[in-house]
C-alpha cells in the first residue's frame, strides 16, 4: 500500500510540488525564525557564557547583565574567603561615549576585566591578543562593529568619555544584544572611562576550586553578603535571557511569527492534499468498490502525508543550512541546534498528519457506487 | 448435486426519495445466476440497472427482499464484511475503466491482490498471467495514460480477474470502446469467465455484443424479464454503438 501511495503521489507532480512548497516553507520558517531567536538569546548571555567564570556575583537588585549596579570592591575579600572559591575578581560593565573621527560620538559598552587573570576579557581575537588590555589606555574593539566606530585602526587613539583610549587589538564576532559596541579594557581604565569610584565595581567573577559545588558556594556567598546575589554562570545567563523575554514582547513576537508560518504551511498542505483527493475521487471510489478498507485508504493518505513531511523536511533543511551559511552574522546569528531541526520535522510531520484527516473524512463519506453512475 | 447460485436475488425492492417524492426503482426483482454463466442486463436509461448492480456489488442495501452473493446473505453482513466480500469474491469492470493514473498496467492489474495484502511478487506473477491472457503482456510496464481505451479496458478486465473472484460485475464495459475493441473485450470476458467457471453479469446497451450472452435479462419498470438472445427486442434498450 505504501508503494501504491507513493506512486499515486508522484503521479501528480504539480500538486506534489505545491504541497512540498508548503512543507519547505514551514520547515524554513521554523528553523530560521528559531535559529535567529536562539542566536539572539545567545547574544544576551554572550558575556556570561564566554567569561570562563563559574559564578557571577551582582548587586541584589540587578536582573540583567547589561544593567549592573555598583557594589564595593572590598566585598571581594569576603567572597575569596568562602570555601571552594579559587579566584574572585572585580568586573566592570558600563556605558560611555567614544569620539569618532568625523566629530561625532558613538555609545559603547565598556567592559573592564582584571589585569592579571583577564577573567571576563575579550576572546575570539582577530588582531592582537586579549592580554593587550594590560597596556595603559589599551582598548579592544570588535572588527564587526568597525563601521559604527568609523573603522579604528590598530594604534589609533580615541577618547571615551573624555579619556584617552588606544586601540591595541581587535576581536572578531563579539557582538552583544545591545546596539552599542563592546570595548574591552582593564578594570582601572574602565573605571576611569565610566567615571566610577576606584572602590566600586559592577560584578565579581568567581572561579571555583576543582570539585567545588557552585550552588553551595553561591548559597554561602549570599549568606555572608546579603546585599548580593550569586549565581552559577549558566543560571545568570538564563536570568538575563528571561529578563528580556518577559519584560519585552520578544518571545511573543518571534513565537507568533513562527506559529503563523506553521499555520500557512498547514493550510497549504491540507488544501493540496484535499484538492488532490477531490481530483481522484473516482479512483478512491473504485478502490472502495473493489473492497479497499477504511484503514487501507487512510493508510495511503498517511503514507503520502509522511512522505511529504520527510521529503519536504529534508529539502527544507537544505534550504535552511544554505540560508544559515549565507546570512548568519555576529549581528544576526542564526544558531540552529539539532533539537530545533528535529523539532521542526516533528511539527511538520504533525501538520501533515493533521492535514490528511480532512481528505480522509471526504473519502469516508464517498459512496463507492459513484463509479457505477457513469 | 446442488450448485450454490453466484447471485440469488428474491423480491428485491429499492426506491429513492427526492424532495419528499418517493420513486420506486426496483419492484420485486428476481434473479439467479449459476457459475460459468454470462448474463446480460439490459434496459432503458433510468430503469434501475446501476441500482441493481450496486446492490449486487454490496454497495447499496435494498429496502426489501433477499440478496445472496456466493451464498452469503448480504443482510447479515456489516459494512466491513461487505467490503471484504467485494474484495475477495467480486471483480468489477467499470464503464470508465477507473484505472489508477499513477500506476502502470501491471500495478493496476495487481490492485485487488494488493488490497488483500498479497506479497508483491506473487501478485505481480498473477497479474502478468492475466495481462498475457488479455494480450497486454508487452504493455505491463506501460503507464495507463499511454494506453488506448481498448487497452485500458483490457487492463481493467485483467484487474477484475486478478483476485480470482466468483462473480464479475461489468458496467457498460464496451461503452467507451469502438466496435472492434468492444467485441475483443467481450470475447476475452466471455472466454476468461467460461474458462475459469466465473459468473459474469454485464450491464449493457450495446446490441452488437448480445451474442456473447448466455441469457439476456430485460429490466424495466423495476422488474426483470428474460428475453430471447437471438432476437433482442428494441424495447430491451439496445442502442447502436458508434463504430470507428
Amino acid at each position: 500500500m505504501w508503494s501504491l501511495a507513493l506512486r499515486t503521489l508522484i503521479a501528480d507532480r504539480g500538486k506534489l510540488a505545491t504541497a512540498m512548497v508548503g512543507v519547505v516553507f514551514s520547515v524554513v520558517l521554523v528553523n530560521v525564525q528559531g535559529g535567529l531567536f536562539n542566536g539572539l538569546l545567545g547574544k544576551i548571555g554572550l558575556l556570561v557564557n564566554s567569561s570562563d567564570a563559574d559564578i557571577w556575583v551582582a548587586h541584589k537588585y540587578v536582573h540583567n547583565i547589561d544593567f549592573p549596579l555598583d557594589i564595593p570592591k572590598r566585598w571581594m575579600y569576603r567572597i575569596r574567603a568562602v570555601p571552594g572559591v579559587a579566584l574572585a575578581v572585580p568586573y566592570v560593565i558600563g556605558y560611555g561615549n567614544m569620539t569618532l573621527p568625523s566629530g561625532g560620538f558613538e555609545g559603547v559598552v565598556v567592559v573592564g576585566c582584571d589585569r592579571k587573570s583577564l577573567l571576563g576579557g575579550a576572546w575570539s581575537m582577530d588582531q592582537g591578543s586579549a592580554a593587550e588590555v594590560r597596556q595603559t589606555e589599551g582598548i579592544i574593539v570588535d572588527c564587526f562593529e568597525e563601521a559604527k566606530l568609523e573603522y579604528p585602526a590598530l594604534g589609533e587613539v580615541r577618547e571615551i568619555s573624555g579619556r584617552r583610549a588606544r586601540v591595541v587589538a581587535k576581536s572578531r564576532g563579539i557582538v552583544g544584544f545591545m546596539v552599542n559596541p563592546y570595548v574591552f579594557t582593564n578594570l582601572e581604565q574602565a573605571a576611569s572611562y565610566l567615571r566610577k569610584p576606584a572602590d566600586r565595581c559592577s560584578y565579581f567573577l568567581v572561579k571555583l576550586r576543582p570539585g567545588a559545588d557552585a550552588q553551595a558556594v553561591c548559597r554561602e556567598i549570599n549568606r555572608r553578603i546579603p546585599e548580593v546575589d550569586a549565581f552559577p554562570s549558566a543560571e545568570y545567563a538564563r536570568n538575563s535571557i528571561d529578563f528580556w523575554l518577559t519584560r519585552t514582547g520578544l518571545g511573543i513576537s518571534f513565537g507568533a511569527a513562527t506559529m503563523l508560518g506553521l499555520l500557512v504551511g498547514l493550510i497549504i498542505v491540507a488544501q493540496t492534499l484535499y484538492a488532490s483527493v477531490l481530483d481522484r475521487l473516482s479512483e478512491f471510489g473504485a478502490m472502495k468498490a473493489m473492497g479497499a478498507s477504511e484503514r487501507q485508504i487512510y493508510g495511503m493518505l498517511l503514507a503520502q502525508a509522511i512522505t511529504m513531511a520527510l521529503a519536504g523536511s529534508l529539502l527544507g533543511l537544505e534550504v535552511v543550512f544554505l540560508i544559515q551559511r549565507t546570512f548568519s552574522t555576529p549581528h544576526a546569528p542564526i544558531v540552529i541546534p539539532w533539537w530545533l531541526s528535529l523539532g521542526s520535522f516533528g511539527l511538520v510531520l504533525a501538520i501533515c498528519l493533521v492535514s490528511s484527516v480532512l481528505p480522509y473524512l471526504r473519502i469516508r463519506r464517498l459512496d463507492p457506487a459513484i463509479v457505477l453512475r457513469g | 448435486m446442488h450448485t450454490t447460485p453466484t447471485i440469488f436475488a428474491h423480491d428485491v425492492h429499492k426506491s429513492y426519495t427526492t424532495g419528499g417524492t418517493t420513486t420506486p426503482v426496483l419492484e420485486g426483482v428476481e434473479l439467479e445466476t449459476l457459475p460459468g454463466e454470462c448474463v446480460f442486463l439490459v434496459g432503458p436509461s433510468g430503469s434501475g440497472k446501476s441500482t441493481l448492480l450496486s446492490i449486487l456489488g454490496c454497495m447499496l442495501t435494498p429496502d426489501r427482499g433477499q440478496v445472496k452473493i456466493v451464498g452469503q446473505d448480504l443482510a447479515r453482513l456489516n459494512d466491513i464484511e461487505r467490503a471484504v466480500l467485494r474484495r475477495d469474491r467480486i471483480g468489477f469492470v467499470f464503464q470508465r475503466f477507473q484505472l489508477i493514473r499513477g500506476l502502470n498496467a501491471l500495478q493496476n492489474a495487481c490492485l485487488p491482490l494488493t488490497l488483500r495484502g498479497v506479497a508483491p511478487r506473487p501478485a505481480q506473477r498473477r497479474a502478468l498471467e492475466l495481462l498475457e491472457a488479455v494480450g497486454l503482456a508487452d504493455k505491463a510496464k506501460a503507464h495507463v495514460g499511454k494506453l488506448s481505451t481498448g487497452q485500458c479496458q483490457r487492463v481493467a478486465l485483467a484487474r477484475a480477474l486478478a483476485g480470482d473472484p466468483d462473480l464479475i460485475l461489468a458496467d457498460e464495459p464496451t461503452a467507451s470502446l469502438d466496435a472492434q475493441n468492444g467485441q475483443e473485450v467481450m470475447r476475452l470476458l466471455r472466454h476468461l469467465t467460461s474458462e475459469r467457471g466465473k459468473t459474469a453479469l454485464v450491464v449493457t446497451h450495446d446490441s452488437r455484443i448480445f451474442a456473447f450472452a448466455d441469457r439476456i435479462l430485460h429490466l424495466d419498470a423495476g422488474r426483470i424479464a428474460e428475453v430471447d438472445a437471438d432476437h433482442p427486442p428494441a424495447t430491451a434498450g439496445a442502442v447502436p454503438v458508434a463504430s470507428s
